[in-house]
């Protein structure tokens, strides 16, 4: 018999190819079955792990050979929290030139949560030690040149993802006559290719005595030892000698190339783990495109058995009947190409918070220096962030304060105008936040909910301007929520649009009702219409939980953000803006 | 009709989670969706999807310009024959259409499923565009407009055909 009428499900599933995974008997409570991902994930769209190349040039370097021009190279470091320097990686040396292009790449892995300071510095290598190993060259040992260095970060966000940078000597000091270094980033990725395939066969051989067969695709990548890798199977199709799978995604990485031979064998299921082949062929994804244009099968084959010396060709035949080329573009794709991250803050002023004159309140403004909380929240997510925003002006409001007319406001600016509420930079942040607290009476109680509503409403309305923005509201709050029922209404409201929303939670309070708006932990939430967030927006992180440790606040927050960003424009086949128009409507004409 | 009166939206019913025949039956097989906006549009039955279904199948259906909601019902054919209610969300037009968000916006939404008497019952996830107003003819004979005219490889690829001209030196 093919199979009983047990729990089989399991093995029936899908894996590989993008496939998604279908809990049968998990409760929604598992909070990670959204409507986009369910979305993604058939379409194989996996976030990839982000490994950048450094490729350097300079130009105008000083000359201090007598008799020759200088043998330049370059070390680079990546400098870490207690300040050391970590090298990343050492260029060659290039004899004789003073703008020299060198061919070695500096790896290094892009993190977007943490700011990266990466530090170049260039020497003239003696000719007496060309004939070493870069490793072994000791640095003291060779003429400094100059000293240059930036963010990671400021790098990819440019438009051609190159930055030239000034060379300064060791000390700072600047000087021109020292030239210039231009790094540029790329990542490195194999290729962004993937194929979406939907096949189907017609007239299987039956396998099953009382019964049809219960057949599935396992696909397979030849490798140069001459066996075969699994890439992807297809789900069961009970019962069926002519089945429909549903489409499959395999990514270049996957196939190799599109003249790689790829082994595509049915089986039918049997629930004792036997299961029985009906057939196979060999076709590589070229082939399988052009079957696709065509609209013709392949027939499968049966190879020699020890009756038959050999193949035999099956009256079973498979068929493409859809495919789809297409990019799979990643966050920095995006980000390089112009889209912006916008950062906006809401800092909560109610009452609880202590009376900011006091040493012990949590707004309490250090004369030493030493930020509170809430200065630490800002700063510390908002110099990730600035990098990604081209004008670095930011919304900044409060709530929960009582302004002098002596009305308690839910969303107030912070820098006290009536009319605009952006301020400049990080540092404009604090600044504004120093003076509301001097401007403003602590009052109650904590609402979430029109703040929310005013971010969404920003991003909402850039969506009618253009889709290359990408908001990030930061809420650092203090207590626990009068209004949680507005706040999952509106939270529920803003799901569908491009924005994340960060929540710092400070002091000592209960932090249970930030639980349940951080669906990571929590159920999908459900508005009061009976409304379910299309995807996670929400990421809560109390600050007391990371003073210990070594991760610190912004990278909890921000390591989800290119992640949610994704969703957002994936689901809306939103390209970068460099992509260019021939080929989203090359794009458009293959879905049709 | 007139134009004025009614527009068009398309509607991607993508999936289902959780969804039960009663408290404690899971729906097994055939689970299948039915929109209705002034007319009524059937999805078909996903066979292997459980509790869990997936149709990701496209509507194209035309919504009335006094419509509020939009009525989503979740079935499956039972083993004695008949289709059972699983479920109904009701979708405010306001959800998908109005306020600041353009009109063409693609929106991802899911909804509480209730069952006939009240009860919570899975969700539903689809997304909604509103295509425009546009009559009903135009759209079903082009339901998804072309930018441009594919080139015909024929033509790009024969030979011009010429009349010799005898030189004169």
């Amino acid at each position: 018999m093919g199979n009983c009428f047990s729990d089989l499900e399991g093995g029936k599933q899908a894996v590989g190819g993008g496939s998604h995974q279908r809990p049968q008997n998990v409760r929604s409570d598992a909070g990670h079955n959204d409507a986009v991902d369910h979305f993604f994930r058939t379409k194989g769209l996996h976030a990839l792990f982000t490994k950048m190349e450094l490729s350097l040039s300079a130009s105008k370097l000083r000359d201090l050979d007598v008799l020759s021009k200088s043998d330049p190279m370059v070390v680079s470091y990546q400098k870490k929290r207690d300040g050391s320097l970590e090298e990343l990686g050492r260029t060659e040396v290039i004899m004789n030139n003073l703008d020299p292009v060198w061919i070695q790449k500096i790896n290094v892995t892009y993190q977007f949560e943490i700011v990266q300071p990466l530090i170049f510095r260039i020497y003239d290598v003696d000719t007496k030690y060309h004939n070493l190993p870069l490793k072994m060259l000791k640095l003291n040992d060779q003429e400094f040149l100059g000293e240059a260095s930036c963010y990671l970060s400021e790098i990819v966000t440019r438009q051609n993802q190159s930055l030239t940078l000034n060379l300064h000597h060791r000390d700072g000091r600047s000087s021109k006559n020292l030239g210039t270094l231009t790094v540029h980033a790329e990542e490195t990725v194999a290729s962004r290719d993937a194929v979406e395939m939907a096949f189907r066969c017609s007239h299987l051989e039956n396998k099953d005595l009382f019964s049809k067969s219960d057949p599935f695709l396992r696909i397979s990548r030849t490798v140069e030892s001459g066996g075969s890798i699994p890439i992807c199977k297809t789900e069961v199709v009970n019962n069926n000698l002519s089945p429909v799978w549903k489409p499959v995604c395999l990514t270049m990485q996957q196939y190799g190339s599109k003249e790689n031979p790829l082994v595509i064998e049915c089986f039918d299921f049997n629930s004792d783990g036997n299961h029985v082949f009906i057939g196979k062929l060999h076709k590589s994804v070229a082939e399988l495109i052009t079957l696709h244009q065509n609209k013709t099968g392949a027939n499968f084959i049966s190879p020699p058995s020890g009756f038959r010396r050999h193949e035999k060709l099956l009256k079973g035949q498979l068929f493409v009947d859809g495919l789809i080329e297409k990019q799979l573009y990643s966050f920095l794709d995006y980000i390089s190409s112009g889209f912006e991250l916008n950062f906006m803050v809401a800092v909560d002023f109610t009452a609880s918070n202590g009376n900011p004159r006091s040493p012990d309140s949590l707004h309490y403004i250090n004369p030493s220096g030493q930020l509170n909380a809430y200065q630490q929240a800002i700063m510390e997510v908002g110099e990730v962030i600035q990098f990604y925003d081209s004008d670095k002006r930011f919304p900044a409001w409060g709530f929960g304060g009582r302004s002098y007319e002596g009305s308690v406001s839910h969303c107030f600016n912070l820098n006290g105008s009536p009319i605009g509420f952006e301020v400049e930079g990080v540092e404009g942040i604090m600044s504004a936040y120093a003076s509301a607290l001097q401007n403003v009476t602590l009052a109650g109680p904590t609402l979430f909910g029109q703040v929310i509503n005013k971010a969404a409403d920003i991003a909402g309305h850039s969506i009618s301007d253009s889709h290359a923005k990408y908001y990030v509201l930061l809420i650092i709050t203090d207590g626990v929520l009068t209004d949680l029922q507005e706040t999952i209404d509106s939270l529920v409201r803003a799901s569908d649009l491009p924005l994340s929303i960060l929540i710092v939670g400070v002091g000592g309070a209960d932090f249970t009702q930030m639980e349940i708006l951080d669906a990571d932990t929590g159920r999908r939430l459900e508005s009061s219409t009976g409304r379910i967030a299309t995807r996670d927006i929400v990421q809560f992180v109390p600050m007391r939980e990371v003073h210990g440790g070594q991760i610190s606040v912004v990278q909890a927050l921000l390591e989800e953000l290119p992640g949610q960003f994704l969703t957002y424009v994936r689901s809306r086949d939103i390209v970068p803006l460099n992509v260019g128009q021939s080929h989203s409507e090359a794009h458009t004409q293959q879905r049709v | 009709m007139e134009k004025s009166s009614s527009r068009m939206i398309e509607i991607t019913v993508i999936s289902g989670e959780d969804l039960r025949v009663n408290r404690r039956q899971l729906v097994k097989k055939n689970a299948f969706v039915i929109v209705q906006t002034g007319s009524s549009r059937t999805t078909k039955m996903d066979k292997d999807g459980g509790s869990y279904p997936i149709w990701n199948e496209k509507l194209v259906m035309e919504l009335p310009m006094h419509a509020r909601f939009i009525n989503v019902e979740v079935q499956c054919k039972a083993l004695s024959g008949g289709n059972k209610l699983i479920g109904t969300a009701r979708i405010p037009v306001s959800d998908f259409s109005g306020g600041h968000l353009p009109e063409n916006y693609l929106n991802f939404l899911s909804y509480r499923l209730r069952d006939r008497n009240g009860e919570r019952n899975g969700i539903i996830n689809l997304s909604v565009k509103v295509i425009g107003p546009e009559n009903k003819s135009r759209v079903a004979s082009c339901p998804r407009p072309r930018t441009e005219v594919p080139v015909d490889n024929k033509v790009s690829g024969g030979i011009v055909v010429g009349i010799p001209v005898p030189y004169s030196y």
